[in-house]
């Protein structure tokens, strides 16, 4: 039997051992509890910046694709009547861009091209267990991972310990490098990992599997984690 | 003027690179170790390096005069522009900015969201004329900050503001210099205590010789041209990689591209399987011809080894 294992669960797990202390685990602070709630699948509802975060990727791969059309809005008079050019008699109006349009363009042109997502799976051991890796890439283009960021805090360097680029780099032994693609919705910045920055993603799963045994969630992980 | 990709090196590639450290730890010295430094010494730090590691310099009291002194006839003399210290750099430039447009301040005189937009902006177009229309090597020193995240301590650049991000943008190099026992270090690979940039064989740890009383400062002009060997090499074997991730894809969309139903997706498959693949080519291809069997309607028949089509109603109606 082999059982899934995602960048996400890590990133949801370590999350809390850096709030949480190994021995404060079983404590009910929202982190730990999101924790579960991810490690028994349940769905989380997305949060107003979760929630722009995917307006913000589904622009830049309309655009990246070329599916993107621009709303079209009709002038109107006083009487709500479109009003007609006198000159070419065509109906007068604007086309109106969404927001953060200009940081999606600039995305999308580093990702044009590309397979947008793309998903990857991998079967690997550790500690003697069989895990399916899976993920999904937001882009896979000539050898590079682009991974799409929305985020209103960003600081150069902020993913240098995210299990993301691992993980990705395991699933595609051919890329040569990560790169975080993030905007706060204006910038546009990138953050590329090449494969000899990036480490093992097997240690992270180990301390997870040995850590899901110390605090008997192991059961749990099984029952949820199960690879079809 | 297109040119070949492959005969991309037929000169010597000016560099743009950032120096971050400590205070005190010796960035100003290393930074005009470059070839024909001209120090812009926006920090008015220069009787802080050794007199004999002094080079000419500028210490401008505004941004407005940074650009009036950066002309091509003033720099001609020079092959590398070192601004010392970038944070000071862009404290200048944010203080030109709110005097140019006010909406670029709020009342306690820091900038405003605008504010770092615009001045982020001018920063690329600053570098940018000193790269492209000087034609000159960038070296820009920052104070490095620790900021805490977790148990772990990280060395940031001093930078107000969303500004720090886009001031990585331009560089070609950027390192953290270090002392480890009693060696300077400069990193440029990423790890868990800084973001570091390195291009062009130019990554990890590299120690910086301490300098005796005859020893020439000459780590960066060493460093410029080890950059500039490496660089040759380096983008022609990117180029080739790339023509042939370029022609892996043409060919194998071309092969896609002749699919229409059972019997040419089987006379396509010798010809796919053909195709010698570089980088990630094999599975964004698949990935399309996934798609185009798919938008066929075909299914591939394990025990025939072929695609084929579904079968129509009249032939299930006679099953």
């Amino acid at each position: 039997m082999s059982y899934l294992m995602t960048h996400s669960l890590l990133a949801s797990w370590l999350y809390i051992m850096k709030d949480n202390p190994y021995e404060d685990a079983t404590s009910t602070r929202d982190s730990y509890q999101e924790f579960l709630q991810t490690l028994r699948r349940e769905p989380i509802p997305p949060t107003e910046a979760k929630a722009k975060g995917i307006e913000f990727e589904d622009l830049c791969y309309e655009i990246a694709t070329g599916n993107f059309r621009p709303v079209w809005e009709p002038a109107l008079n006083k009487k709500g009547i479109p009003k007609i050019d006198p000159n070419s008699g065509e109906p007068m109006g604007m086309t109106k861009y969404p927001r953060f349009y200009d940081a999606a363009s600039q995305v999308a042109d580093i990702i044009r091209g590309g397979q947008i997502q793309y998903k990857a799976k991998k079967l690997v051991e550790v500690n003697g267990m069989e895990f399916v890796l899976y993920g999904r890439l937001d882009t896979l283009k000539a050898g590079t991972i682009y991974d799409i960021k929305f985020s209103g805090s960003y600081d150069k360097g902020k993913y240098v310990d995210s299990t993301q680029h691992p993980t990705y780099m395991e699933l595609i032994p051919e890329a040569d490098q990560f790169t975080y693609v993030v905007s706060n919705g204006q910038n546009v910045w990138t953050e590329t990992y090449r494969r000899d920055e990036t480490a093992s993603i097997f240690p992270v799963i180990s301390d997870f599997v040995d850590w899901l045994y110390a605090v008997g969630l192991m059961e749990t992980y099984k029952e949820h984690w199960k690879s079809l | 003027m297109i040119r070949n990709p492959l005969e991309i090196q037929d000169a010597v590639k000016k560099i743009r690179m950032l120096i971050a450290g400590y205070p005190g730890i010796g960035k100003s010295t290393l930074a005009l170790s470059a070839p024909k430094p001209l120090h812009i010494d926006v920090d008015f730090g220069i009787d802080r390096i050794e007199p004999r590691y002094r080079k000419p310099y500028i210490q401008p009291a505004s941004y407005q005069e940074i650009l009036d002194d950066l002309t091509p006839e003033n720099v001609k003399d020079f092959d590398t522009l070192v601004f010392d210290t970038g944070g000071k750099l862009i404290s200048l430039m944010s203080l030109w900015a709110i005097q140019k447009d006010p909406k670029y301040g709020q009342r306690d005189g820091s900038l405003s969201l605008k504010g770092y937009g615009f001045v982020g902006k001018e920063f690329v177009r600053l570098m940018d004329y000193c790269f492209y229309t000087l034609q000159k090597n960038i070296v820009i020193v920052f104070h490095a900050v620790e900021e805490k995240d977790g148990d772990n301590t990280r060395l940031r650049i001093k930078v107000e503001g969303q500004t720090k991000n886009n001031v990585w943008e331009p560089m070609d190099l950027g390192g953290f210099v270090e002392i480890y026992g009693n060696d300077r270090t400069i990193g440029f690979s990423n790890c868990e205590r800084y973001f570091a940039k390195g291009t062009r064989g130019i990554f990890g740890v590299r120690k910086i010789p301490a300098l005796g009383p005859t020893s020439p400062n000459d780590f960066l002009t060493k460093l410029f041209e080890e950059y500039n060997a490496t660089a040759a090499a380096e983008v022609e074997k990117n180029a080739k990689e790339q023509k042939a991730y370029e022609d892996a894809m043409a060919a194998g969309r071309a092969v896609i591209g002749t699919i229409t139903d059972a019997d040419t997706a089987n006379a396509a498959m010798p010809e796919y399987k053909k195709i010698k693949h570089t980088k990630t080519s094999k599975r964004e291809l698949d990935v399309e011809w996934n798609a185009k069997i798919k938008a066929c309607g075909l299914t591939f028949d394990k025990s025939a080894k072929k695609y084929v089509a579904p079968a129509a109603p009249e032939d299930k109606e006679a099953k």
